[in-house]
């Protein structure tokens, strides 16, 4: 079974310049250096295919870090024993970023009614009213408050597929994220 | 008072916090310290409380949101001012600050 949330699509084709990279799991100290490590790595790769000089390469190379950063945090934090697997693209100003890494069932389930909330309204408006609910709840984790900021902040098209087979056991996620930075 | 490590350095003179480096802690636990000395500030009473972030080149959304929470608890405190430093130099800044003075419109932001 296929369940999907906001926009799986990708428009990069077979000529753009693609990463590939594996993170094996390790302690979550080791795992939690790596989002950082990887996300400037990435924005540094990239930032190359901005024109020498170009005012704007600090912003690519800011942008697709922060991107990278905040979605491999989720990954590491919620993620059911395994690799994550990355593959980053980057052509005529579109990045196009793949996570993918198995969660549990009962996180799947969590994740996805909060999918269903945040991909229903405007990320800007939900991102204020989030951050309000989370200060007058002290035990709020503030979940989705990081997509929330790819989406108003950093206009992010994010989307998620959930593939679960019909046994029982982790349920593979793929996270699909786009930015257009031309 | 002063909270450093390799990656980053928080401190106060006054009533302005300075924030330096980079900044991606695990979330709200992991950045407890660190509103604890913007919370002691905010005890003090100053009349305003400035914010410095020019120095501060990458802050995750863990840390973005406990700037948010910070800025509505002083929006609780009418008698306490609120200002922000940032830099264009630093694009997360020009991004995500505006959304503080949207939670609190009262708040002095300034990015340079």
């Amino acid at each position: 079974m296929i369940q999907q949330f906001g926009h799986t699509d990708s428009s990069n084709g077979a000529a753009a310049d693609l990463g590939k990279l594996r993170l094996s799991e390790g302690s979550l100290d080791i795992s939690w250096h790596h989002c950082s490590t990887t996300a400037d790595f990435l924005g540094d790769f990239f930032a190359v295919q901005a024109k020498v000089g170009d005012p704007e390469l600090n912003e690519i190379r800011h942008a697709i870090g922060y991107l990278v950063n905040e979605l491999l945090e989720n990954a590491v934090k919620f993620r059911a024993p395994g690799d994550i697997e990355i593959e980053a693209s980057f052509e005529d100003g579109n990045f196009e970023l793949r996570v993918f890494n198995l969660i549990a069932e009962e996180t799947a389930l969590r994740f996805q009614r909060l999918l269903s909330e945040i991909t229903a309204r405007d990320a800007g408006e939900l991102l204020i009213e989030r951050i309000e609910q989370n200060a007058a709840d002290p035990s709020s984790s503030g979940s989705g408050l990081g997509l929330l900021t790819l989406m108003s902040d950093y206009g992010a098209r994010l989307g998620w597929k959930f593939i679960h087979d019909e046994r029982a056991g982790p349920v593979e996620l793929q996270t699909y994220a786009a930015l257009s930075l031309s | 008072m002063e909270i450093k490590t390799k990656e980053y350095r928080v401190w106060r003179e006054e009533a302005t916090i300075h924030y330096e480096g980079t900044m991606r802690l695990s979330g709200t636990e992991a950045y407890a310290p660190i509103l604890e000395l913007m919370d002691d500030v905010l005890k003090s009473k100053p009349e305003t409380i400035v914010l410095d972030v020019t120095e501060l080149e990458f802050l995750n959304s863990s840390g973005i949101n406990l700037l948010a929470k910070f800025t509505i608890e002083v929006r609780n405190r009418p008698d306490v001012g609120m200002a922000v430093r940032g830099s264009t130099r630093i694009p997360w800044q020009s991004k995500s600050l505006p959304n503080l003075k949207k939670l609190y419109p009262a708040v002095e932001l300034t990015i340079n």
